[in-house]
């Protein structure tokens, strides 16, 4: 079997490497395995007919427990949030707002500030009613650390008896193997159930998360908190990777690279002026000739060097490859892409 | 509404003309256009001068310094960290100047003590080894915001009233007296009151005001740019032994250490803008003087307009002076002066007022204490941190409940309580300001939707404009961080944008 390294656990690398490993590969992911490293974490904005249809197949054949279409959810701070996929509770279809909603938030801890949310959800024409539940978790731990039993769950469904709102916005309190206790929970109250969309529980993060999840399943080794530091380039080949891992680093023999690691600012995000190339660190090529740095170049899916060659067995995907004007949101639609044509481009080699 | 006397501006001074006219029983009111401390009393280093710094140049604005820093550690010792000061000089400074240096001091009568640069390296380990000369002065280290806080809760105990975001916005001279004054407050309600007296204590706007009067009083607005670095990387006030000049000075200050200044003509009061240049310019001079600030994270940036009597510049006196034109005789106006001497201008500009009124009291400001010295040994840390920036207020605040909204700054939720039971902290950066939630790497991005949602249960306000306003003046600051600061700001805007959809709006 043919050993591929995909460096970099955002959306491109995630999706590349359970992409590969579906086809055969045996595959090996290395990130440095925080969320919100990297940008792509946003969310998928762009409109489908952007998205690949073999990639939108792909997810569908692989039973993504999504929603797609012009989706409209609700922020943490009650604004609205809009995308073109998204986990089915985070989100309703367009244009079939609820007219009332229960926002509940746990007292002291800031997943999701209720009177917040409520106030603004209000001024924007949905009748809004904050619930602030008492809590003992600590601000600085998850809340889905005290919703794994049954209890608490139960505890939940019994406070929104009362109301008589017709859907209820939660924090992000579902771990992802556990998504369908929001469809009991839905059932249990009659009401509609959606969560709240927070930095760490963004559809595009969440749609990562569960990527991860496949990727693993279909038997992708994934080494996170580890960094890939150089890269053997023979010629045109990429034949080991060094990766520090811990305190020790070791060489490792790969047949294909797929790299990535992230890249330029984001032009949207207007930080030009301040004269930053990349704020990510960037990782280098070293061998013959001059270290690529942030920015790669490729033709037809494969890495261009810096001294023009084109190299046979490496790929880039995802934000790593420069894009001009790109706007913003549209990250998780050029990661697909990006790791659809990288998977391509080592097949075809 | 008639009060005796209104003072414009809730800066130092004016908060110190309240509190002085206060306690010698003349009826006041204050108004303030945004905060308190709005404009130089919050935008400077929080650095309580020894005098030294001006004493070759303006020998009696250093005398007034060395004064008034024995009195305000004295009667305000809870806002004060009696650090001492260490100036430095490295090879490539004037040799002589130290000498002129010292000769000064102590003609000014102001206390220096030479240590060798063994000693100083046994005090100040930080401070670069290539160091000349090191004389050990009084500087120290204030909070501005708790000082001014301490001014006007005093003043409102002894019966000022006292009101922030409420501008003066225009007056009407009659037989050359102000007999009205035009004021609107933040819900745009608009009044007018006709006060005996008008104390015109607007710092940088000073001359605005007394435009609005027909006076003119001749300004130089100066801007100066400083930076706030993660952590305290002194133990003393640092200083560097040569002319005044740009990028001399570190100040530890709370958890953080303040990098200033710079020094350029602003074109209006609101021209605090800060440069690139000012940062790499901070840098290197201060690193200079002590090697390690060269790789501290920046936290984030801020600048300050100084209000100067005459002139601009470096050259301009810190002295202070008090105007009053004959086209409106009952207009008094005060400018120039630093933040260690406005408990001066504020008993001078008192004695003026209660002159024409017909009040004969005494200033009692440098006697009468704004609060106690922070108990630190013994006492619980919490405890220490929470008289470090309520004084007297601290007691109030509920220890008992451990719940934090800010975990830079381990802000208690019952302290973002017992600040909105005062009354006058109306918007969430007020909130801020006053429990210093916020002041940490985040720079309030995480803690702010916290703070915002224990303020709508103590009070009903509309949470999306205060927070916009809020991280708009903290996105200011973070204009032109670099490093891991950046990849914070980075993380900010994403979240702005991409979670909270707030792109454009900010």
């Amino acid at each position: 079997m043919s050993r591929a390294l995909v460096i970099g656990d955002g959306a491109a690398g995630t999706f590349s490497s359970w992409l590969l490993s579906k086809r055969g590969w045996e595959v090996t992911l290395a990130g440095r395995g925080t969320p919100c490293a990297s940008m792509s974490a946003g969310c998928l904005r762009a409109a489908p007919r952007e998205c690949r249809p073999e990639v939108l197949e792909f997810l569908h054949h692989e039973k993504m427990p999504w929603a797609t279409g012009v989706r409209v959810g609700v922020s943490r701070i009650g604004t609205s949030y809009r995308c073109w996929m998204s986990p089915k509770h985070s989100t309703w279809t367009d244009g079939e707002a609820p007219e009332s909603m229960a926002v509940v938030g746990l007292e002291g801890h800031p997943s999701l500030p209720a009177r917040v949310a409520s106030a603004v959800l209000k001024q924007r024409g949905i009748r809004a009613e904050p619930i602030v539940l008492s809590s003992s978790v600590p601000s600085d731990v998850p809340l889905a650390s005290s919703f794994h039993n049954d209890e608490a769950w139960e505890v939940l469904a019994e406070e929104l008896e009362d109301s008589s709102a017709e859907a209820v916005l939660l924090p992000a309190i579902v771990p992802l193997q556990d998504y369908d206790r929001l469809d009991r929970l839905e059932r249990r109250c009659g009401k509609r159930i959606l969560e709240a969309i927070t930095p760490l529980s963004s559809p595009g993060q969440r749609l990562t998360d569960i990527m991860l999840s496949k990727a693993r399943e279909a038997g992708v080794t994934i080494w996170d908190g580890r960094k890939v530091t150089a890269l053997e380039v023979h010629g045109n080949r990429v034949g080991e990777a060094t990766v520090l891992g811990g305190r020790e680093a070791r060489n490792i023999a790969v047949d294909a690279v797929v790299i990535a690691t992230g890249g330029p600012v984001v032009d949207g995000l207007n930080l030009k002026e301040r004269a930053i190339e990349d704020p990510f660190g960037r990782f280098q090529v070293v061998g013959d000739g001059d270290p690529l740095k942030g920015g790669y170049a490729v033709s037809n899916g494969r890495l261009i060097s810096s001294d023009g060659r084109v190299m046979a067995n490496a790929a880039g995907a995802g934000d790593c490859l420069r894009s001009v004007g790109r706007e913003y949101g549209s990250g998780l639609t050029q990661a697909f892409e990006g790791a659809y044509l990288a998977v391509r481009a080592l097949e075809v080699a | 509404m008639r009060k005796d006397v209104l003072i414009i501006g809730g800066g130092a001074t004016g908060a110190g003309i309240a509190r002085d006219l206060a306690l010698r029983g003349v009826d006041c009111l204050l108004l303030e256009m945004g905060d308190y401390c709005h404009g130089a009393s919050g935008g400077n280093h929080g650095l309580l001068h020894s005098g030294a710094r001006y004493v070759v140049k303006d020998p009696s604005s250093a005398s007034e310094c060395a004064a008034e820093n024995v009195i305000l550690k004295r009667i305000a010792p809870f806002c004060i960290e009696d650090t001492g000061g260490l100036f430095v000089s490295l090879p490539e400074d004037d040799a002589a100047f130290a000498d002129i240096f010292v000769g000064s001091c102590r003609s000014a009568g102001v206390p220096v003590n030479e240590l060798t640069p063994k000693e100083a390296l046994a005090s100040e380990p930080g401070l670069s080894p290539r160091l000349v000369r090191c004389l050990m002065l009084n500087d120290g280290s204030v909070d501005p915001f708790s000082l001014v806080q301490a001014n006007v809760d005093d003043a409102r105990a002894a019966g000022a009233s006292i009101i922030n975001h409420c501008a003066v916005t225009g007056m009407t001279v009659e037989d050359g007296k102000v007999s009205r004054v035009e004021v609107r407050d933040r819900r745009v309600l608009h009044t007018t009151i006709s006060p005996e007296v008008v104390v015109n204590a607007a710092g940088a706007w000073v001359s605005e005001i007394a435009q609005m009067a027909g006076c003119n009083i001749s300004m130089g607005l100066d801007q100066g740019s400083m930076l706030v670095l993660d952590g305290r990387h002194c133990c003393h006030v640092i200083n560097r032994l040569r002319p005044p000049s740009n990028g001399d000075i570190s100040v530890p200050n709370h958890t953080s250490t303040i990098l200033g200044t710079t020094s350029r003509p602003a074109s209006s009061p609101e021209d605090t803008t800060v440069l690139r240049e000012d940062v790499d310019l901070l840098v290197r001079e201060t690193s200079a003087m002590l090697p390690s600030l060269r790789d501290r994270r920046i936290i984030r940036t801020y600048g300050g307009v100084r209000p100067l009597l005459g002139g601009g510049g470096r050259e301009a006196s810190r002295s202070f002076a008090i105007f009053n034109d004959e086209g409106a005789e009952n207009l008094i106006s005060v400018a120039g002066g630093k933040l260690t001497t406005y408990r001066l201008m504020a008993e001078k500009v008192t004695d003026r007022v209660c002159g024409m009124l017909g009040a004969s009291s005494k200033c009692r400001t440098h006697l009468e204490s704004l609060g106690r010295p922070v108990g630190g040994k013994g006492g619980s840390i919490s405890l220490t941190r929470l008289e470090r920036k309520y004084g007297r207020k601290a007691s109030s605040i509920d220890t008992s409940d451990p719940r934090v909204v800010c975990s830079c700054e381990q802000v208690l939720r019952s302290e973002v309580i017992a600040v909105m039971k005062a009354g006058d902290a109306l918007t969430l950066a007020d909130v801020m300001r006053r429990t210093r939630a916020g002041m940490g790497y985040c720079q309030g991005f995480d803690c702010a939707l916290s703070v915002l949602e224990v303020m709508m249960e103590e009070k009903g306000i509309e949470p999306l404009p205060s927070l916009m306003e809020f991280l708009q003046e903290r996105g200011r600051g973070l204009e032109q961080v670099t490093g891991d600061q950046l990849r914070q700001e980075m993380l900010r805007q994403y979240v702005l944008r991409g979670v909270y959809g707030l792109e454009g709006k900010e």
